[in-house]
C-alpha cells in the first residue's frame, strides 16, 4: 500500500468479506465470487466495491457517481434487497460476521456484473409524458404563485432520484414486464398532483390503461425499498383516488375499489357476492356462476338477499359524507393522512423523533402553524 | 464518423441540458453526449439554491447582486460578465419555474429566498435543500419533451481539431465498447469540475475535469486554474457536502471551546461571510489546536427540530448516514473540502473559446463571473444563464455554417493511442497514482499555499505523470469497461493539477481562494488584478496573463 493510500484510510480498519454475482459482459456467464479486503471502518458498500476493483479485480463493473445518495447511479442488490451502495454502511454487517451477497438489480436486463440496462426503466418514464403541461404559452415574466401547501402534495414524488430500486423489487413487473411500475407512476403523480399542470384528465386516462395503476398488486415492496422515501405505492394510491374522483372508472381495478366504498356506505360491510359483477361485469360473472354456487354450498359466501346491514352503518355513512364534504376523496386525503401520521412521530415541542434514518425519509415534516 | 450534428454538447448537467434546450429551440440539430445518464450529473448534488434578485424576501435588484458577486470574487471577476449574469438571472429562474421546477414558496406563493454567504439580501431561491436535484429533474423533463438526442454513457475523450475549427468529439462507448467519432459544427463543453483532484471533496467520482483537459489538448487556454474553492462545511473523511443553507437558516460554527470563532475573522457577517474567509478561519482554528479531530462544529440545535425537518431534511439524512450524527441533538463535525473550480476553460460571455466552434459553460468554463471566490448560489445560476447563452450562440453559428468533417487520420490516431494503452500488460494500475495525487494536492495546494509546498507539488506531479506513462488497464473487455475510462480520467486530472500549481506559484499575492499567508499575505491589485492563463506547450503548462474587465466597481478592501 502506498503512503497516500494509508493517509486516505487514517483511522481504524476492518476486514470485509463479501460475495459478488459476476456476470460476463460478452457471454452472460454467471459466477458467485468471494472477496476479502481491508477497508476503513467508515466504509459503505460502494467504498468496498472500489477497493475490490482497485486492488483485486479491475474488471468488476458497477455504476457510481455522487456517493451521497442523490445521483441514483449505484442501485444494486445486497442479500436480495435493492439498495444504494453508497448508503449501506458495512460496519454493522462485518460486526455481525455476515458475508453479504451482492448482485445486480432485478427486473432489468443485466449487462455486466452489477450494471443493468436502464432503457426499459426510461422508456416507461417517457411513456408518462413526464413534463409540465401548463396549458398556456405565456412568456414567463413572473413566477406562477402556488402555495407551499399545494406544492407539498408532490413533496415525496419530487424526491425521486430514478435509481430503479423500486422497479428492481416490483412483484407486478416480475409477472408483467410491461407494467409501468412504481418509478414511472410516482413520476406521473408528480405531475397529476402539481397544481400548475393542466393535463390531469389526459394523464389519468393514460395511466388507467392496460399495464397502468390498477395492475399494482400492492405488495409495498417498492415503498419498503425506496432509499429516498418517495413512497411509490402511496403515489399509485393517490393516482387511483384521483382517477375515481375524476370519474375515470373504466378499469376493473377502479370498479373494484368503488364497490368497496359503495358497499361500506350502504351496509357498513363488504357485499362480496356483488363484488364480482360490479368489478368484472355481468357476462364474466355468469361464467363464474358454477364456482360461486360451489362456494355458497360450502357456506363460504353469505346469501346476497336481503343485504346484511351493520348495526352501526350510520357511522360508516357519516364518515363517507365527511370525506366528501371536506374534499378528501382524491389524492389530498392520502397526503393529509400521511401528514397526520408524520405528526404522530413528533410531539408539539418537536422533541421526540424517529431515530432510524431508514424510516426518516418517508416522514413528512410537520408544518409551521398558519 | 458515426453521426453529424449542428450542436454537440459534452456533459448533461444543468449547463449542458440548458444549452441543449436553448439550441434545440433555436432550430438546431442538437445532441448531448454524457459519460453518465443526465440525471446522474453532479449539478443534482447542489443543495442550497440559486441566486437571482427576484426581490421576494426583501427589496433587491440585479445591481446589488452584481456588487456582492464582484466583491465576493475579490475583484478578479469580469464585471461585464457578472452584470449579464445578474441581469438575466431573474428571467432565467422564472423560466425554470414555468417549466415546473418545484421551488419552495413564500407565504403568498412566490419563490422563497433565503440568506446566503456574502450576499447583502436574502437572494437564494431554493427547493428545500435539494435545489440542484429539482433543477436537474426539470431540465431532463424538458429534454424528454423535446426528444433531444442523448449519447448516454459515452465517454468523451478527444476534441476533433480540423481546419482550425473544433468539428466534433471522439468518444468511448461505455455500454458497447469501441471508439465513436461524432461530428459537429459546434461543440459545447459542459463537463463540470475537477474536485477529484483532492482527497476530501464534495465532488462526485465523475468530476474529473474532462472538458478542461480536452480543451487544453487542442490548444485552448485555461483561466485562473489556481482558484479552487474550499467549502467550509464538508463531512470528514469523505467530503460529503453540508449545505451553506444551514448557515443561511442560522446555524453556528463553533471551535473546540464552544466559541463562535468567526467573531475574530468576520465580526459582521459571522457565519454568512464568504466561503474563502470561513474556510481559512476554520483551517486556522484547526491548525492552532482549537479543532476536534481535524474538524470544527456546525451547530443547528438552536434552529429546532421543526425547521431542520422542513428545510434541511436532506442535510439531516446525510449527517446521520455519513457522520452518525443527528443535527437535532448534536453539532455536525465539518471541515473545509475542495468544492468548486472558479477556474476553467477561458471563454467570453457567449461561452466562446479561442477555438472556432468550441464553447464552454458551467463549472468547466471560466467566463469569469466568480473570479477568485464564488458566492454560494451563483454556480447554479451560472449554469442556467450561460448554458442558455452558449446554446443560443452555438446554434446561431452552426445554422449559418455548413461543413463538418472528422478526418480519418484523427480517428486512426485515437484508435492507435487507445490500443497501445489496452495492449500494455506490465506496469502500475492507476489507483495508487490517483490516491497519491489527491492526498498531495490536499496537503500542498489546499486552503493555504506555501511556496516550497507548491514547488514540491510540482515535482510530485511530474513524477506521477511519469508513472502514468506506464499505467496498465486490467479490463480488456468492451462492455462497461470503467477500468479504462477511470485510467483516462486520471490522465485528465494530472494535466490540470500541473496547470493549477504553475498558476498558483505565479500568483504572488493572496486573493480569494488563493491564500499565501507566509510570503504574500495581501492582495496586490497593481500586479495581480489579472487572470492567469495556462496553455499546453510541449507537454508542459505555459503561463500567460489576461486583464480583468472592470465596469462600475473599483477594488476596495474586502471585509465581512
Amino acid at each position: 500500500m502506498t503512503e497516500a493510500a494509508i493517509e486516505t484510510w487514517r483511522g481504524p480498519t476492518m476486514d470485509v468479506r463479501l460475495k459478488i454475482w459476476r456476470v460476463d459482459g460478452e457471454t452472460g456467464e454467471r459466477a458467485l465470487k468471494e472477496y476479502e479486503i481491508e477497508a476503513p471502518e467508515w466504509a459503505c458498500l460502494l467504498d468496498v466495491l472500489d477497493i475490490v476493483k482497485d486492488r483485486q479485480d479491475g474488471t468488476l463493473a458497477y455504476r457510481k457517481s455522487c456517493r451521497m445518495m442523490i445521483c441514483g447511479s449505484c442501485g444494486m442488490r445486497m442479500d436480495g434487497r435493492a439498495v444504494l451502495a453508497c448508503k449501506e454502511r458495512m460496519k454493522p454487517i462485518v460486526d455481525a460476521g455476515h458475508v453479504p451477497v451482492i448482485s445486480a438489480m432485478g427486473n432489468l436486463p443485466i449487462l455486466k456484473d452489477l450494471v443493468v440496462d436502464m432503457e426499459p426503466f426510461w422508456s416507461k418514464m417517457r411513456a408518462m409524458k413526464p413534463w409540465l403541461q401548463p396549458g398556456y404559452e405565456e412568456p414567463p415574466v413572473k413566477e406562477r404563485q402556488v402555495s407551499q401547501e399545494q406544492m407539498n402534495v408532490i413533496h415525496k414524488e419530487a424526491l425521486c432520484i430514478n435509481c430503479g430500486c423500486c422497479v428492481s423489487e416490483c412483484n407486478s413487473m416480475e409477472s408483467d414486464p410491461e407494467f409501468l411500475g412504481p418509478a414511472a407512476l410516482a413520476k406521473g403523480m408528480r405531475f397529476v398532483g402539481d397544481a400548475r399542470d393542466g393535463a390531469t384528465i389526459e394523464r389519468l386516462n393514460d395511466y388507467n390503461s392496460e399495464h397502468g395503476i390498477w395492475d399494482c398488486t400492492r405488495c409495498y415492496f417498492c415503498q419498503e425499498r425506496c432509499p429516498k422515501g418517495v413512497d411509490p405505492r402511496d403515489a399509485i394510491a393517490k393516482l387511483g383516488a384521483e382517477s375515481i374522483k375524476a370519474g375515470i372508472t373504466h378499469d376493473m381495478g377502479a370498479k373494484h375499489a368503488k364497490w368497496f366504498v359503495t358497499s361500506a356506505k350502504t351496509t357498513g360491510w363488504l357485499r362480496e357476492t356483488e363484488l364480482v359483477p360490479k368489478t368484472q361485469g355481468v357476462v364474466s360473472s355468469i361464467k363464474q356462476m358454477k364456482f360461486a354456487m360451489t362456494l355458497a354450498k360450502k357456506g363460504k359466501v353469505p346469501p346476497p338477499f336481503p343485504p346484511h346491514v351493520a348495526d352501526d352503518v350510520k357511522e360508516s355513512r357519516a364518515l363517507y359524507n365527511l370525506v366528501k364534504e371536506q374534499g378528501r376523496d382524491g389524492a389530498l386525503g392520502i397526503v393529509q393522512g400521511e401528514h397526520a401520521l408524520g405528526r404522530i412521530e413528533f410531539t408539539e415541542a418537536g422533541g421526540v423523533k424517529v431515530n432510524d434514518p431508514e424510516v426518516l425519509p418517508g416522514v413528512e415534516p410537520p408544518h409551521a402553524e398558519g | 464518423m458515426e453521426a453529424k450534428h449542428d450542436v454537440l454538447i459534452v456533459g448533461a448537467g444543468c449547463a449542458g441540458m440548458r444549452a441543449a434546450i436553448e439550441a434545440f429551440d433555436a432550430g438546431a440539430d442538437v445532441a448531448v453526449i454524457s459519460k453518465i445518464h443526465p440525471v446522474r450529473s453532479h449539478s443534482g448534488a447542489a443543495e442550497g439554491g440559486i441566486n437571482a434578485a427576484l426581490g421576494n424576501a426583501s427589496e433587491d435588484n440585479p445591481e446589488n447582486h452584481a456588487f456582492d458577486t464582484v466583491k465576493g470574487s475579490d475583484y478578479l471577476g469580469d464585471q461585464d460578465a457578472i452584470e449579464i449574469l445578474c441581469n438575466e438571472a431573474p428571467g432565467d429562474v422564472y423560466q425554470l419555474e414555468h417549466w415546473g421546477a418545484v421551488f419552495s414558496r413564500t407565504d403568498d406563493g412566490r419563490i422563497a429566498q433565503r440568506p446566503f454567504g456574502a450576499a447583502g439580501e436574502p437572494r437564494t431561491a431554493y427547493a428545500a435543500d435539494i435545489t440542484g436535484h429539482v433543477l436537474i429533474q426539470v431540465l431532463y423533463e424538458q429534454m424528454m419533451k423535446r426528444d433531444v438526442a442523448v449519447y448516454e454513457e459515452f465517454f468523451a475523450w478527444k476534441l476533433v481539431l480540423n481546419d482550425d475549427r473544433c468539428q466534433g468529439v471522439i468518444a468511448w462507448d461505455l455500454l458497447n465498447g469501441g471508439l465513436k467519432s461524432i461530428g459537429a459544427k459546434t461543440v459545447i463543453l459542459a463537463t463540470g469540475g475537477a474536485g477529484r483532484l483532492y482527497q476530501g471533496t464534495t465532488n462526485a467520482y465523475a468530476c474529473t475535469g474532462d472538458g478542461m483537459t480536452m480543451a487544453l489538448r487542442v490548444g485552448v487556454g485555461l483561466k485562473d486554474m489556481e482558484m479552487m474553492q474550499f467549502h467550509p462545511t464538508t463531512l470528514s473523511p469523505t467530503g460529503v457536502l453540508i449545505t451553506e443553507g444551514c448557515r443561511g437558516e442560522g446555524a453556528y460554527l463553533l471551535n473546540a471551546d464552544g466559541e463562535r470563532f468567526l467573531k475574530r475573522y468576520a465580526p459582521n457577517a459571522m457565519e454568512l461571510a464568504s466561503r474563502d474567509v470561513i474556510s481559512r478561519a476554520e483551517q486556522t482554528e484547526i491548525d492552532e489546536g482549537r479543532g476536534i479531530d481535524g474538524n470544527v462544529l456546525l451547530d443547528l440545535r438552536h434552529l429546532g427540530a421543526e425547521k431542520i425537518l422542513e428545510r434541511l431534511h436532506g442535510t439531516r439524512e446525510l449527517s446521520m448516514v455519513f457522520a452518525g450524527v443527528d443535527p437535532i441533538d448534536e453539532p455536525i463535525p465539518v471541515r473545509p473540502g475542495a468544492h468548486y473550480h472558479m477556474g476553467g476553460v477561458d471563454t467570453d460571455a457567449w461561452g466562446r473559446t479561442s477555438l472556432t466552434g468550441l464553447y464552454a459553460a458551467g463549472e468547466c468554463a471560466c467566463i469569469s463571473v466568480h473570479g477568485a471566490n464564488r458566492l454560494g448560489g451563483n454556480a447554479l445560476m451560472e449554469t442556467i444563464t450561460f448554458g442558455k447563452r452558449s446554446g443560443a450562440h452555438a446554434a446561431d453559428w452552426a445554422l449559418s455554417h455548413t461543413t463538418v468533417e472528422v478526418p480519418p487520420s484523427v480517428e486512426a490516431d485515437s484508435e492507435r493511442e487507445l490500443q497501445a494503452l489496452l495492449d500494455r500488460s506490465e506496469g502500475e494500475r492507476p489507483w495508487s497514482i490517483r490516491d497519491e495525487l489527491a492526498s498531495t494536492m490536499h496537503e500542498n495546494f489546499g486552503v493555504f499555499r506555501r511556496e516550497e509546498q507548491m514547488q514540491e507539488q510540482g515535482r510530485t506531479i511530474e513524477r506521477l505523470r511519469e508513472r502514468y506513462e506506464r499505467v496498465v488497464v486490467e479490463d480488456k473487455g468492451s462492455v462497461f469497461n470503467s477500468d479504462l475510462t477511470q485510467a483516462l480520467e486520471l490522465g485528465f486530472l494530472l494535466e490540470l493539477a500541473d496547470c493549477m500549481v504553475v498558476s498558483g506559484i505565479a500568483r504572488k499575492e493572496s486573493r480569494g481562494a488563493h491564500a499565501r499567508p507566509d510570503d504574500y499575505p495581501a492582495r496586490d491589485d497593481e500586479n495581480f488584478m489579472r487572470h492567469t492563463i495556462t496553455t499546453w506547450v510541449d507537454g508542459r503548462p505555459q503561463l500567460d496573463w489576461k486583464p480583468v474587465t472592470a465596469t462600475k466597481w473599483q477594488p476596495m478592501e474586502r471585509k465581512y
